[in-house]
């Protein structure tokens, strides 16, 4: 006999048969051609970008969606490890002069823009080189907050003064020229720098300098940002399509120029099945579906019920994912084809010291004595294994893994890494607080929120073990940034991701021009550390070069600015039907390189 | 009734001034622009910044511009989001909100007040100390509980066993902005149809009930057993007046107004929206809006929605004494 609850359950069970019988409201809204699109279907963690206007753009999620929209001259080989850039829309890499400080550059012919109304009869018109003035002017238009300006400053010549004038004049004019912007021919033009600047070539490939088209800037104003026009693999068809904190839908854009799948791999490539698409006709996939997640859990939920292409995989989740004593997969994940990826970050995470502070900073030998007895003291292992499931990179010096001037294994003997509690009481004592007697309670910065405060309890756990006690002030973050950028924080914790993988990035932090409120957090001064800082901005990468950025990463340990250094490992579980996904975080211009295979779906179909 | 109305508007005005007062005090406590510019900003930037939002004015020359914009229903832009004004934000994000509140609240006030009519009526017997257990038991439990399992019981494991077929998603709102929409102040909003409702909707609203039963269940149960000692109860007992008649007419209707109260009360968390629901489910509603300003440190969202959300509890409030009104003749509105 059938209760009566029972009965309501299967009632209730036939009415959402039958709602699920009933055709979806997607495809009643005429997509049945729909189902033969190539769809990915990713998600981005956070409630996502927050602008796709490229020049307004800082963070990782902006990055990832503006670079499927708009184009930059020069982009990341998708395959290649170490990272290595290739024309994108230039035709060739640019020429550089031989004192090194011109760049003649070439765009390839015939690409265009997007077709959208602002264009003459709503066809995209070709991208010709006053393009890449007026988009890379934008950086230097007080509308735009100077958010991206930090890019170009004190590098092109008369670009600076161009900024300052036009600020003057109260009303911004982009045909006012600039100096080093030397204008050849439609296709053809010069960049003009003030000194070499090896990594501007990095900086090319960033996603704020894409060429964004001046009609749609003008036409749209404001809302650029929410219809962006660019001539990137993917397009935003309607403003609706990005509903501002849940999803992104971008679908192929059909003027998209000519470019294949690469052929050149690492090895191991083929064997992980990254070469098979090789000379493929890119974009591969029709739709690019993202979801955006504030909660990690429901992200997690949604891959295991096979409705993500990929995820990155929760701190919570990680032994869900992966057997704590091995790090391997677990065999109920292989055994669905599900693969593992596991992708260093460029990450520097460290606590600094504010050299002008008058307890910690200075550079005398018991002032360094201190500082280099507080990084004996910390143990970034048990750091790493109470809050990183043992997966993060532990490091010495500034330079993370991948880029030249990485230690090999990690280590340096010349690094002041814990812990080693005798050696620290004896640098105490050197800086004349034997046994940590009467050395003041030092204030220690960080942000608030997530596990900040158990890590900050667990710093001063490590400390007190030698009688350095702090005085943790838990801090949001943009309170941690203005004491920093005041210099009132004598001790903060901090991270700074590479913006591009060369280690000129890392060096830069304390280089004395620097100085807070700009990247130099430690407020760092050294004269013979800026003058070989200086040098190798113009240098070539090569050994000679690489020699310099251990030398300089010596001089910082020698005079430890910072206790450190860590980088986190971004776990990746990717779905057997999602294709040619080889992960990265240094760069975002991927997608168009991935392909599904539906007919490995659940189900059997992209829908 | 009218001059009621205004009398306790012009009361409120002061404390609806003083909420705006301390929100924008609150939020200058900090300075916001160093975390929003990023790691490479300069001090230049960061000045020529706060110059260009006001942040340099005197803070009673914010505060007024505040208001004087607020009355126009200008709140300014959004920091984050360039190009998109406040406004367009919060209409935007009430009507997500409200598919899920209003369907919560109506299921749950009807069931509530029916289960707590039928323990009251049974009083000490075994149906009600099922019930009140059951209520108790369901108010023990974690709000973020019923989520996590609701996901997983409701959508998640079944897509597992039945694929996409299943009618319930683990989150999302998916693609209801393409099928139907409204037009209000000339801002398209979208509304979702019926099926599309279920898909996305009926989940969060259905754990949004189980949370709720508990608690409303506990205070109707509360408010009717006061009524079932009244002396027209027994009266009409004593008459032969059926149970359902002595329980839906005369009970219900004079327990009224604690349970305009109730609704009323909650009236205005229907525009807010529920912050874990819509951050677990991704609906881009009130409550997930909200926060995420707060995250981003977005001041012109933060100011604009607090301001809307304070005028809606104080009319809230004014609506109700003026409800008691209608609803009992003994309230008079003096």
């Amino acid at each position: 006999m059938i209760s009566v609850s029972m009965r309501r359950t299967m009632t209730f069970a036939a009415v959402l048969s039958a709602l699920a019988a009933a055709p979806s409201p997607a495809s009643a809204g005429g997509e049945s051609g729909a189902a033969a699109d190539k769809v990915l279907r990713l998600p981005m963690t956070t409630d996502g970008p927050k602008s796709l206007d490229p020049i307004v753009g800082s963070t990782t999620y902006e990055n990832r969606c503006c670079s499927q929209i708009f184009d930059t001259l020069v982009q990341y080989k998708y395959l290649k490890r170490p990272f290595e850039l290739e024309p994108s829309l230039l035709a060739e890499m640019p020429q550089i002069s031989e004192d090194g400080k011109v760049w003649h550059c070439t765009l390839k012919k015939g690409v265009r823009f997007q077709d959208d109304p602002c264009f003459p009869d709503g066809k995209g018109r070709e991208i010709v080189a006053s393009d890449v003035f007026y988009s890379w002017k934008r950086a230097a238009d007080p509308k735009y907050q100077f958010k991206s300006y930090w890019l170009l400053e004190d590098t092109i010549v008369g670009l600076d003064e161009f900024k300052e004038a036009q600020q003057q004049s109260g009303s911004f004019n982009y045909d006012a020229p600039v100096e080093g912007f030397r204008l050849i021919n439609d296709h053809e033009f010069e960049l003009v720098f003030k000194r070499p600047v090896q990594q501007f070539m990095w900086k090319l490939a960033m996603f704020q300098l894409s060429i964004v088209p001046r009609e749609a800037v003008e036409k749209y104003g404001d809302r650029f940002n929410r219809h962006p026009v660019g001539s990137g693999p993917f397009m935003l068809e309607n403003e609706s399509d990005w509903q501002i904190g849940t999803s992104l839908v971008l679908k192929r854009n059909p003027n998209y120029r000519d470019e294949f799948y690469p052929s050149e791999a690492m090895p191991g490539d083929a064997e992980a099945g990254f070469t098979k698409a090789a000379g493929q006709k890119l974009p591969i996939v029709d739709r690019i579906e993202i979801t955006f997640f504030v909660e990690s859990q429901p992200m997690w939920l949604k891959f295991e019920a096979g409705e993500l292409d990929y995820t990155t995989v929760p701190e919570t989740a990680y032994e869900e994912a992966f057997s704590r004593r091995s790090g391997n997969l677990k065999r109920t994940y292989e055994q669905r084809g599900i693969t593992a990826h596991k992708v260093p970050l460029i990450d520097f995470i460290f606590r600094g010291f504010n050299m002008e502070d008058p307890l910690l900073g200075g550079y005398t030998k018991e002032k360094r004595a201190l500082r280099k007895a507080i990084c004996l003291a910390l143990d970034w292992d048990e750091l790493n294994e109470a809050y990183y499931n043992g997966t993060a990179l532990i490091y010495d010096g500034m330079i993370p893994h991948g880029l030249d001037g990485h230690p090999e294994d990690g280590h340096l003997s010349n690094a002041w890494r814990g812990p080693d509690l005798e050696r620290a009481r004896q640098f105490l004592a050197e800086a004349g607080y034997p046994d940590g007697k009467d050395l003041p309670i030092i204030d220690y910065y960080t942000s608030s929120g997530g596990t900040s405060e158990r890590m900050a309890a667990l710093t001063a756990r490590q400390l007190a073990k030698v009688n350095i006690r702090i005085n943790p002030r838990l801090v949001d973050f943009s309170t941690l940034m203005e004491a920093v950028d005041n210099k009132k924080a004598p001790f903060f914790s901090f991270a700074w991701g590479s913006d591009y993988p060369d280690a000129e990035n890392n060096l830069a932090l304390f280089y004395g021009p620097n100085e807070a409120p700009k990247p130099n957090h430690f407020n760092y001064k050294n004269a013979e550390y800026d003058r070989l800082y200086e040098k190798i901005r113009t240098m070539p990468p090569g050994p000679e070069r690489t020699a310099i950025y251990i030398q300089m990463r010596d001089m910082v340990l020698e005079d430890c600015p910072y206790a450190g250094s860590m980088a986190r490992i971004r776990h990746f579980l990717v779905n057997p039907w999602l294709l040619n996904f080889k992960p990265t975080e240094t760069f975002y211009t991927w997608m168009k390189y991935l392909d599904v295979d539906d007919s490995k779906r659940p189900g059997g179909s992209s829908r | 009734m009218w001059s009621f109305i205004l009398r306790r508007l012009l009361y409120n005005i002061p404390v609806y001034l003083g909420i705006i007062l301390l929100v924008m005090v609150l939020l200058r406590v900090r300075n916001p622009v160093y975390a929003y510019l990023g790691k490479n900003a300069d001090a230049k930037q960061i000045e020529e910044f706060e110059k260009s939002f006001g942040l340099k004015d005197p803070f009673i020359v914010q505060y007024g511009r505040f208001l004087w914009n607020g009355i126009q229903l200008d709140f300014g832009e959004s920091w984050k989001y360039k190009g998109t004004t406040v406004r367009e934000k919060l209409l935007g994000a009430i009507p997500p909100s409200l598919s899920i509140t209003v369907p919560a609240l109506v299921l749950t006030s009807l069931l509530s007040i029916t289960v707590g009519l039928l323990s009251a009526f049974n009083r000490g017997r075994l149906l009600d100390r099922l019930l009140v257990i059951a209520a108790v038991l369901g108010m023990s439990i974690s709000f973020l509980v019923y989520i996590i399992f609701g996901q997983f019981f409701g959508a998640a494991l079944p897509r597992n066993v039945f694929g996409e077929d299943w009618p319930l998603a683990i989150v999302g709102y998916g693609d209801w902005y393409r099928l139907s929409s409204v037009d209000i102040f000339g801002l398209t909003i979208p509304v979702p149809d019926a099926m599309t409702w279920v898909k996305f909707c009926l989940l969060p609203v259905l754990i949004s009930v189980v949370v709720a039963m508990g608690y409303d269940t506990r205070f109707y149960r509360a408010v009717m057993v006061e009524e079932c000692n009244r002396d027209y109860i027994i009266t009409a007992r004593a008459k032969g007046a059926t149970k359902s008649k002595i329980m839906f007419v005369h009970m219900l209707k004079n327990a009224m107004i604690p349970i305009i109260t109730r609704i009323m009360t909650t009236l205005p968390f229907l525009i807010t929206g529920s912050i874990l629901l819509e951050m677990y489910f991704n609906i881009p509603g009130m409550g997930r809006t909200l926060i995420t300003a707060i995250t981003d440190m977005d001041y012109p969202m933060i100011q604009g929605f607090t301001a809307v959300i304070a005028l809606l509890y104080i009319l809230s409030i004014i609506l109700t004494d003026v409800l008691y009104a209608l609803v009992d003749p003994r309230v008079r509105l003096s």
